[in-house]
């Protein structure tokens, strides 16, 4: 009698492991990306436990695959990075064709350099960066990347940037008519000194916390994204995002699955999910960012009229994957601006 | 006998496979990695080669030829600097506030005790962005300077006196608990003997209260001086980032910069100046011993 129990004890605890090692999915995505309304949705339909853990640069995702196991089954790194993963051998192939969730996807994101056969990636939202101001601080134009990077006195000293060079840089290089990842070494010296004359005007080198730092008016630009100043504005502050004339830098995140990723199925399974009209929707109404798949327009909460961030009228450069000599040239200006 | 000689070798195993494990073996690895070939798009490749201990020195410059480049020595001395303040002030503040406590009645002790250790208990980027609204417009901090009549000012977040407040606030508790064991162990008779001789207070604090707590602030001042040089959340929340640090720089180079091999050199230059000083620590507490 004994003996049963402990059998049917120790036969419980393996199918328990089991269930879990085969319906757990582990996603590392952008903070706050994902709506957790389809998080729970995807949970009660599949059975499966779905753990997030956010990254806020893509420089810090190509890191942890690269350190190999990563645990995770869905990375949604921008397009310039998975350019780099899947030469570098990083990503699984989910025949990314044969998924429902290429249906739906915009026919302008397809066969794109990044993923020219449509082996690895499925994209999951699209956007700028470009810069906000406060407008209680700040009431001047803000029609061009002058303003930023050459502030007029009122913005002296309450002007924010990232902490990584990655989209800053192209802010700086479209501004000055330098193409992205050049390798001219001269082109970036003008890069290097436009953003050192910046550098006195600048109060805070950080990617953290940004909302609150512009919302609140710690300071009073900041460079930021489209979707994230939407949803702060509509939040309640007073800010606007500027549509420089020089260009907006474009950026495209997708879904991928890392090399030996232990849920393939369950992680295109997921893609499939977010993907479809209803749910697409739902994640374009939390997360406040483009869609590349299709939607369901009559329940969008945002349009040109009230969320003109998500309608640039500017033309919009998309990040590209740098040479190595390229980025040491962008590592340089950034090492070299904050030695 | 062989018994007992063999659990000598044996019951000692665990302890070695832990130092194998946690110690030798990743640190082997971070120094194996220092010279090896970086990898195009971060990662590396085996081999043995100094470029990254030869960049720490001499890059090549905008006009493409190799020059010194002192920006890494400069890098490597604000953190230096950063890391002898905090652990200065963090003195500073810690004997009186240790002295109190020592003094204070039995019963009172372990609750202030707990009540230094209590920060400890929540997250340090909890901690540390506390120290963001203290500092940021219309803080506590500008509140306060307004109310004792200082000046108009902008703001005190996003400058290196913000970031050193916060340093200060993060490792000062590390400071006040050996510097307390210390002071607990100092014989009142001898303070009483230094006024009985005409000791005035400061002879008193200056030959007798120093020099019998010492110990006590030098492992202080190890236990902050050491995380304090490897810090990446203060400069980086409180400081506006504006300023490299050791911590932020070994962050970047695994990140943005892609190059792991510089990373780790670097990495191992913060260990040299660790080991270096407690090797001179150990020396100076050993040299005290035959003294004695």
């Amino acid at each position: 009698m004994k003996k049963t129990l402990l059998l049917g004890a120790v036969l419980s605890v393996a199918m328990i492991t089991q269930a879990q090692a085969e319906g757990t999915l582990n996603i590392y995505a952008w903070s706050d990306s994902i709506a957790p309304e389809l998080i729970e949705k995807f949970q009660a339909e599949t059975g499966a436990t779905v753990n997030v853990d956010g990254f806020n640069s893509n420089e810090d995702a190509l890191t942890k695959l690269q350190a190999g196991s990563s645990g995770y089954d869905i990375v949604t790194p921008s397009q310039h990075f998975v350019k780099i993963m899947v030469d570098e051998g990083l990503l699984e192939d989910i025949g990314a064709t044969d998924l429902a969730a290429y249906g739906q996807l915009d026919d302008r994101w397809k066969g794109q350099w990044w993923d020219p056969e449509n082996k690895y990636s499925i994209p999951l939202a699209y956007g700028t960066a470009g810069y906000t101001v406060n407008r209680d601080l700040y009431k001047g134009p803000v029609d061009s990347w002058s303003v930023y990077f050459e502030p007029p006195a009122e913005l002296q000293g309450k002007i924010a940037s990232l902490s990584y060079p990655d989209e800053v840089v192209g802010a700086a290089q479209l501004y000055l008519g330098i193409p992205f990842c050049t390798e001219d070494k001269a082109e970036m010296k003008k890069v290097y000194d436009l953003l050192m004359a910046q550098k006195p005007y600048v109060a805070a080198y950080t990617s953290d916390n940004i909302e609150n730092r512009i919302g609140s008016g710690e300071v009073a630009a900041h460079f930021w994204w489209d979707g994230n100043t939407l949803r702060t504005r509509n939040s309640g502050a007073n800010i606007e995002y500027a549509m420089p004339k020089e260009g907006l830098v474009g950026w495209l995140d997708s879904f991928v699955v890392p090399k030996g990723a232990e849920n393939v199925d369950l992680a295109k399974q997921f893609i499939d999910f977010m993907s479809t009209v209803e749910n697409a929707t739902i994640q374009y109404n939390y997360y406040a960012h483009s869609s590349p798949v299709e939607i369901d327009v009559s329940k969008a909460a945002y349009t040109p009229e009230n969320a003109p961030e998500l309608f640039p009228t500017v033309p919009v450069e998309f990040s590209k994957a740098c040479s190595p000599a390229a980025q040491d040239l962008v590592t340089k200006v950034w090492t070299d601006l904050l030695q | 006998m062989t018994v007992l000689r063999s659990f000598r070798f044996w019951g000692l195993v665990p302890a070695w496979a832990i130092m194998l494990f946690t110690l030798i073996i990743p640190v082997g690895i971070v120094i194996g990695v220092s010279f090896a070939e970086r990898g195009a798009y971060g990662g590396f490749e085996w081999s043995a080669n100094i470029d990254s201990y030869r960049e720490l020195l001499f890059s090549l410059g905008w006009t493409d030829e190799l020059e010194f480049t002192p920006k890494y020595l400069i890098i490597i001395g604000r953190t230096l600097a950063l890391g002898l303040a905090t652990t200065a002030i963090c003195m500073i503040l810690a004997l009186p506030v240790a002295y109190i406590i020592a003094q204070s009645p039995g019963r009172w002790k372990p609750l202030l005790i707990y009540l230094v250790t209590l920060p400890f208990w929540v997250s340090m980027i909890v901690r540390v962005y506390a120290w963001l609204i203290i500092l940021g417009n219309n803080g506590l901090a500008e509140k306060l300077w307004r109310f004792v009549g200082g000046g108009e000012i902008d703001t005190f977040l996003f400058t290196p006196g913000a970031m050193l407040a916060g340093m200060v606030y993060s490792y000062i508790p590390l400071m006040v608990l050996p510097v307390f064991a210390a002071i607990e162990k100092l014989d009142p008779a001898l303070l009483e003997a230094s006024h009985d001789l005409y000791g005035n207070r400061w002879v008193t604090l200056r030959k007798i209260i120093l020099p019998l707590t010492w110990p006590g602030l030098a492992a202080g001042a190890i236990l902050v001086f050491v995380p304090a040089i490897g810090t990446v959340l203060e400069p980086m929340l409180l400081g506006g980032g504006k300023l490299m640090m050791m911590g932020t720089l070994i962050q970047s180079q695994f990140g943005g910069a892609r190059n792991w091999p510089f990373g780790a050199a670097i990495a191992l230059v913060l260990m040299a100046i660790v080991v270096v000083l407690l090797m001179l620590n150990a020396r100076r507490a050993s040299r005290k011993e035959a003294l004695l």
